[in-house]
């Protein structure tokens, strides 16, 4: 009878044998020692993964969140967000800034409609100028991407106006880039009207393309 | 501040909060995340996908379980996913066993930085289920009602993968286990 019951706990795939198992003391000490030699991952890649969580999170429709977990409002305020990436032809004509819509097949056409026209704004030189309309009060905006090394202290941008309007000068060459936001140093954000690229380890971010010299 | 803290601070929307959560167990979870897809890549956007899948359910976990356990319990099934969606594209590990059996055993008590390739490698070639339960078992040191709760899988079955497992690792190692 106890040996009914035995069997019938012991479920269909284990041996009746299974008791005279011993754990390999040589095989989980092998297991444990690479367990614990393996290369701890550097902070960067920490840092990463906790930049990209919440980026994509805060791309996440708010009921997936189940109330408990709504965005604040600043979330909201990041979504209606306005980014003109000006279009510097500069000395030559043949050299030409062509957003990466235009470039790329498949790539995401714009999210949202402007609620207002954008503004194009152009500079002189050897360089791209993002803009950047934030309405609402961050403190501090920063140009992150490739081409910085996605530091944050790096490109600081420059409040133009006080309803908003940042912007930043970034000498690039010829090629494509991806870039985001981030604001008041944490939260990252991506122009919801300019073309995304597929997650590449830093989370969502966007695209530009700059054409060298044909 | 505790991990309860830092849930409940994160649910009343502070991303930060659960940055400091991230930081606390991003290691543990590299660490059997890589033992389990045997690539530094995969490990890496394996714990991309488990924390970002935590952070979007955390509204639903129970502050009676570990968090530790409650993270894991996540984990096992995003590597179960990335195993299976790899599967489908290739195969990574070749069959190499005479490079296996000539692979020197290296001592008890590494170095730290340095894995054990071998075992990695042997590790990668043995059923993903068996895998899971040695390193849930050898490595997490959990007991088997642990392993079941947080695997949905009995513990009959459990215990059954855990000695497949080590049998196929052991001949996988050959010598360099004597």
């Amino acid at each position: 009878m106890n040996s009914d019951r035995e069997s019938a706990r012991r479920g269909p795939d284990e041996p009746n044998d299974f008791a005279e198992f011993l754990d390999d003391a040589a095989l989980v000490a092998r297991i444990r020692a690479s367990y614990a030699g393996a290369p701890s991952p550097e902070a960067a890649q920490v840092a990463r993964c906790t930049t990209a969580v919440l980026a994509e999170a805060l791309h996440t429709p708010t009921h997936r969140f189940g109330g408990a977990l709504r965005p604040r409002w600043w979330w909201g305020a990041a979504a209606a967000a306005l980014l003109v990436v000006s279009v510097m032809r500069p000395w030559q004509p043949e050299v030409a800034v062509q957003r990466a819509d235009q470039a790329f097949v498949g790539a995401a056409p714009a999210a949202a409609p402007l609620a207002a026209p954008v503004g194009a704004t152009t500079a002189s030189g050897d360089a791209v100028r993002f803009d950047l309309m934030l309405p609402n009060a961050a403190q501090e905006v920063a140009l992150v991407g490739d081409f910085n090394g996605w530091d944050e202290h790096a490109t600081p941008m420059v409040r133009r106006r006080d309803d908003g309007a940042w912007s930043a000068k970034v000498p690039l060459s010829p090629g494509r880039h991806v870039y985001a936001f981030v604001i008041d140093g944490r939260r990252w954000l991506v122009d919801p009207l300019a073309p995304q690229v597929p997650d590449g380890g830093y989370g969502p971010a966007n695209a530009v393309i700059v054409d060298g010299p044909r | 501040m505790t991990d309860a803290e830092l849930v409940v601070r994160t649910r009343a929307g502070d991303p930060d909060a659960f940055g400091i959560l991230v930081s606390r167990y991003y290691d543990a979870c590299w660490r059997f995340a890589y033992h389990m897809t045997g690539e530094r890549a995969d490990a890496e956007d394996v714990l991309q996908d488990a924390f970002l899948r935590a952070y979007l359910a955390i509204g639903r976990y129970d502050e009676r379980d570990q968090f530790r356990g409650w993270l894991f319990r996540i984990l096992t099934n995003q590597c179960r996913n990335a195993l299976t969606s790899r599967g489908r594209r290739t195969r990574r590990f070749v069959q190499d066993e005479i490079a296996l059996e000539s692979a020197p055993a290296p001592p008890l008590g590494l170095a730290t930085g340095v894995e054990d390739a071998a075992l990695v490698r042997a590790l990668s070639q043995l059923d993903p289920l068996q895998r899971e339960a040695l390193l849930l078992k050898y490595a997490e040191g959990l007991e088997y009602g642990e392993m079941s709760a947080m695997t949905g899988a009995g513990e009959s079955a459990l215990k059954m993968r855990v000695k497949r497992g080590s049998e196929r690792l052991r001949t996988l190692l050959g010598r360099s286990l004597e």
